[in-house]
């Protein structure tokens, strides 16, 4: 019984220890959150926001049918693009040489899930959110910014402050992990 | 494939990438860079994240498979079968859904090309204009008969309009041709139907509800006719019938995966077919007691046994259950009618269907309807090419537009028309893909490939009813290709004139619509009545067919005439190759996976692993163990196979469902071109073939004879399959 004991012990730690090993390289090499980069254009949202008063859904017009808000197709940018001056700005100048020579603008996503995590827009924008709720004031800012780390604590922070029989649906594994 | 590496060292490596990816991933930092790539211009009805899908047919072999695909922003991203088709009923072969791989297809043309030295594969790119400026002169300034087109087996919208444009212009209409035609000896089958029944078109067998079904080298669950079609009807033969479980024999000298499902399998001499059904047919006349005439009188069953390798026993009980069975059916095959006789056994194998009386019953043998769109024009004769070639040489052809087939790899290199391709002043070809024939040609028109593709289809192949299948295109064009309709109608338009007139479309898509209008208020799976209700329900719905199946009984009692005016000796096989110095049957097929060899340019594909032997990326020959032993040859050794017409290389892959008297390799492999996963990799059989021909003036593709060689150098084939101890221990002394 003692020697069965004494190698019974062992066994359990390096189990243990494999467990946690293996937890921790799940939990860090996921890599859930988005590196910060630069973005291929120095887009101003708050010129386009707050000066010209651009509603959110004109460029990211899927947030209210679908999961993803999309991003704007250059097609889209030069509809008013085309009739504006670069001047000296390189932020157009840049935004001419794409639609010049037709190439896709590789933007980088600041708000980003990661890929365990179901999320759409169209149920958040359809209850009657506003963009800003999530995204900060990005009339205020030049070039979009992350909020917070969009965990799912910060997304339960909200969905308990709904009613009842709302949250247990909201609260509900199955509902982001699906 | 130089560098080997054993199973040991395989593993340590493996052990050791595992350890550096779990050590690297867990002290990385916790972030990643994703980037977006938004459209510059967005597609119509596409949301970001939402799948769009489109009923299309699918262009990988000719049957007319519908298909949905769905799309995502654009992209197709998943080939499944249309479940209200009456030909894929919801189901693909490994083709259909490899075809996404020929959309995005690296090796595609991505634009129209001059090549200014044939063969030499430099492409100076052309805008579109100046090639149709190439079509519209070759039409206008060539005499009518110096022009020749040669289009694949599709009976689709583009084979109409040639032949619209050729009739209007005075042109003889287009050559059609195909490998998967020639390997199926389709003309032989229609030819029969068309002396027997009067009916130029193939026949449909019913084999869903047969209770017994004798398939004489019929491999109609990996590329007969329409495998989607036939396998569907395989699985209801099986168990579609609450009670019964219908019962399939196979005749064939080599086993299929078709041979392989059937209940009994017999490996018969090749070239007997005819006499095994005439066999069958004296007995089952006999048993149900009708008198024999013609075919099937006098026959000598017992010869028919001694030549054939099925036992008199066997032929007896096989007669007594076809003759006892209520329904009951006889498939003529590839493997039967690809012979010098191969028109007789055509008709001894569907004299039995019209000895039993199955004609245009429930698990018997019908005739397609005609669709109100038109005839289904059918593939040429191995005569028509051959009169094609000697009019090349002679310099006859002044003009050759090629689209839809690659005869440089497909049709034997004994028929001569490559070389004859160098007497033509201009070959036009229209392949998407740099393939043998298009490198022979001066200009290549890539047309788009058949998922961005506009058209119909004609399904003439199998079908339970009239089916009419619609194509449309999936996603936005990849590259800078061109429909080929779209080019012959802009150069007939640029030439103006009667032939303008006569050819009267603005483009494709109204060109398809014209054609269409006959279908406004007719009754079928749906009624459209007027012309933009069609349209839209066409496209949504994958086409038109009737919502009913539609069988055509054949004339019996023709039928009967005819096999009662039909001599009972019939003339045996003959064989190109003494035997003495080329002693074994060659057996080609197409392979499952890479078809008519179209398939090789696909990865996908070149990773599925073939049914029978799970052989990948490579040819193999298939050789039965007696005859490897007798050779001296055992698994992936590299031998020479030399028929009188030529010479190939092919690795063993020791088989035991093949007669040691026969030998076979798979179609497909061996290309020269097409792109960089198909060049340089197996063999085409093709090439040893020696033109021989039956009494309809088709190839038979299963008379030559070759020899095996030895080189002593070995290549080990990728393959699924363990390598030790499947077939027993005297199998496994081979491998040791």
């Amino acid at each position: 019984m003692p020697l069965k004991t004494r190698l019974r012990l062992p066994a359990l730690v390096l189990i243990a220890l494999f467990v946690v090993v293996v937890a921790a390289a799940a939990v860090l090499g996921s890599k859930s959150a988005q590196a910060q980069a630069e973005q291929p254009i120095a887009f101003n949202h708050s010129v386009h926001v707050e000066e010209l008063g651009v509603p959110c859904l004109y460029c990211h017009s899927n947030a209210q049918r679908g999961q993803s808000a999309g991003l704007p197709t250059l097609e889209k940018c030069q509809g008013c693009h085309s009739q504006i001056d670069p001047g000296d700005s390189q932020a157009l100048q840049d935004l001419a040489r794409y639609a010049e020579e037709n190439k896709p603008i590789q933007w980088v996503p600041v708000a980003l899930q990661p890929d365990f995590v179901y999320f759409s827009h169209r149920p958040h924008v359809n209850a009657g959110l506003n963009c800003e709720s999530c995204h900060g004031d990005v009339g205020q800012m030049t070039v979009a910014e992350p909020q917070g780390d969009m965990n799912m604590g910060w997304c339960l922070s909200c969905h308990k402050k709904l009613a009842p029989e709302r949250f247990v649906k909201l609260s509900d594994c199955a509902t982001c992990h699906k | 494939m130089s560098q080997q590496i054993s199973r040991r060292e395989f593993l340590k490596l493996l052990g050791a990438g595992a350890v550096t990816t779990a050590a690297l991933s867990g002290c990385a930092s916790a972030t990643r860079l994703v980037k977006r790539e938004p459209y510059t211009s967005m597609p119509e009805y596409t949301l970001p994240g939402t799948s769009t899908y489109y009923a299309t047919t699918c262009r990988e072999c000719p049957a007319g498979c519908g298909l949905v695909v769905r799309t995502v922003e654009g992209r197709a991203i998943k080939v499944e079968g249309n479940p209200a088709h009456p030909v894929s009923q919801g189901h693909t072969c490994a083709r259909g859904q490899a075809s996404v791989q020929t959309l995005y297809n690296p090796d595609r043309l991505q634009n129209a090309v001059r090549q200014a030295q044939r063969g030499s594969g430099k492409f100076d790119p052309m805008p579109w204009d100046e090639a149709i400026q190439v079509v519209q002169d070759a039409l206008a300034n060539n005499d009518p008969d110096s022009i020749a087109f040669l289009l694949g087996l599709e009976s689709d919208h583009l084979a109409d309009l040639v032949n619209e444009i050729t009739a209007a212009m005075g042109a003889r209409a287009p050559y059609r041709f195909g490998a998967l035609g020639m390997l199926d000896a389709r003309n032989t089958l229609v030819m029969a139907n068309v002396l027997l029944f009067g009916h130029p078109g193939l026949p449909v067998f019913d084999i869903a509800h047969a209770e017994v079904t004798f398939s004489f080298g019929a491999n109609f669950t990996e590329t007969w006719l329409s495998p989607v079609f036939y396998t569907g009807a395989y699985g209801n033969m099986r168990k579609g019938t609450p009670g019964q479980r219908g019962y399939l024999v196979q005749f064939e000298p080599r086993m299929s995966q078709t041979g392989a499902n059937a209940d009994e399998w017999y490996p018969i001499k090749p070239g007997t077919e005819a006499l095994v059904a005439q066999a069958l047919g004296a007995l089952v006349a006999e048993e149900i007691g009708i008198p024999t005439e013609g075919l099937f009188a006098d026959v000598d069953v017992a010869a028919a046994a001694r030549e054939s390798g099925v036992s008199e026993e066997d032929l007896h009980r096989l007669a007594m259950m076809f003759a006892q069975s209520q329904r009951r059916v006889a498939i003529p095959g590839a493997g039967a009618l690809g012979h010098t006789n191969g028109l007789d056994a055509a008709k001894a194998i569907m004299g039995l269907n019209i000895l039993v009386e199955n004609l245009g019953k429930s698990g018997g043998v019908s005739l397609m309807p005609e669709s109100a769109l038109g005839n289904t024009q059918m593939p040429s004769t191995l005569n028509d090419l051959t009169s094609l070639v000697e009019k090349m040489n002679s310099g006859k052809i002044k003009v050759l537009f090629i689209h839809g087939c690659n005869p440089v790899f497909e049709l034997p290199a004994a028929s001569g028309f490559a070389d004859a391709l160098q007497n033509v002043p201009l070959v036009v070809a229209f392949s998407s893909f740099p393939d043998e024939t298009a490198l022979q040609a001066d200009f290549i028109l890539p047309d788009h490939t058949g998922l961005e593709a506009w058209g119909y289809q004609k399904v003439s192949t199998a079908s339970d009813r009239i089916t009419l299948s619609s194509l449309q295109p999936v996603v936005v064009p990849v590259q800078d290709t061109r429909a080929t309709a779209d080019v012959l109608l802009a150069a007939v338009q640029a030439i103006g004139g009667d032939l303008a007139k006569q050819v009267p479309y603005e483009n494709e898509v109204a060109f398809i619509k014209a054609k269409l209008e006959v279908l406004v208020g007719e009754d079928g799976y749906y009624a459209a009545s007027d012309a933009n209700t069609l349209w839209a329900r066409w496209l949504q719905v994958g086409g038109w067919w009737d919502s009913d199946a539609l069988l055509i009984a054949p004339d019996l009692t023709h039928a009967v005439e005819v096999l009662q005016k039909q001599p009972s000796a019939l003339p045996a096989a003959a064989f190109s190759g003494d035997e003495a110095e080329y002693p074994l049957h060659l057996l080609v097929y197409p392979s499952p996976n890479l078809g008519d060899g179209r398939g090789a340019n696909n990865p996908w594909l070149q990773e599925t692993p073939d049914p029978m032997t799970t052989v990948m990326w490579n040819s193999w020959i298939e050789i039965s163990p007696d005859l490897a032993l007798e050779l001296g040859v055992c698994d992936d050794d590299i031998v020479r196979v030399t028929s009188p017409a030529g010479s190939v290389e092919a690795v063993v892959y020791v088989y035991p469902a093949i007669r040691p008297d026969t030998v076979a390799i798979p179609v497909g492999q061996g290309h020269t071109a097409l792109g960089r996963y198909a060049r340089n990799r197996g063999c085409n059989p093709l090439q040893l073939l020696d033109i021989q021909k039956d009494a309809s003036g088709n190839l038979a593709f299963a008379a030559t004879r070759v020899k095996i060689e030895p080189t002593g150098r070995k290549h080990q084939l990728a393959r699924m399959e363990d390598r030790v101890g499947v077939y027993g221990d005297r199998y496994g002394e081979l491998y040791r």
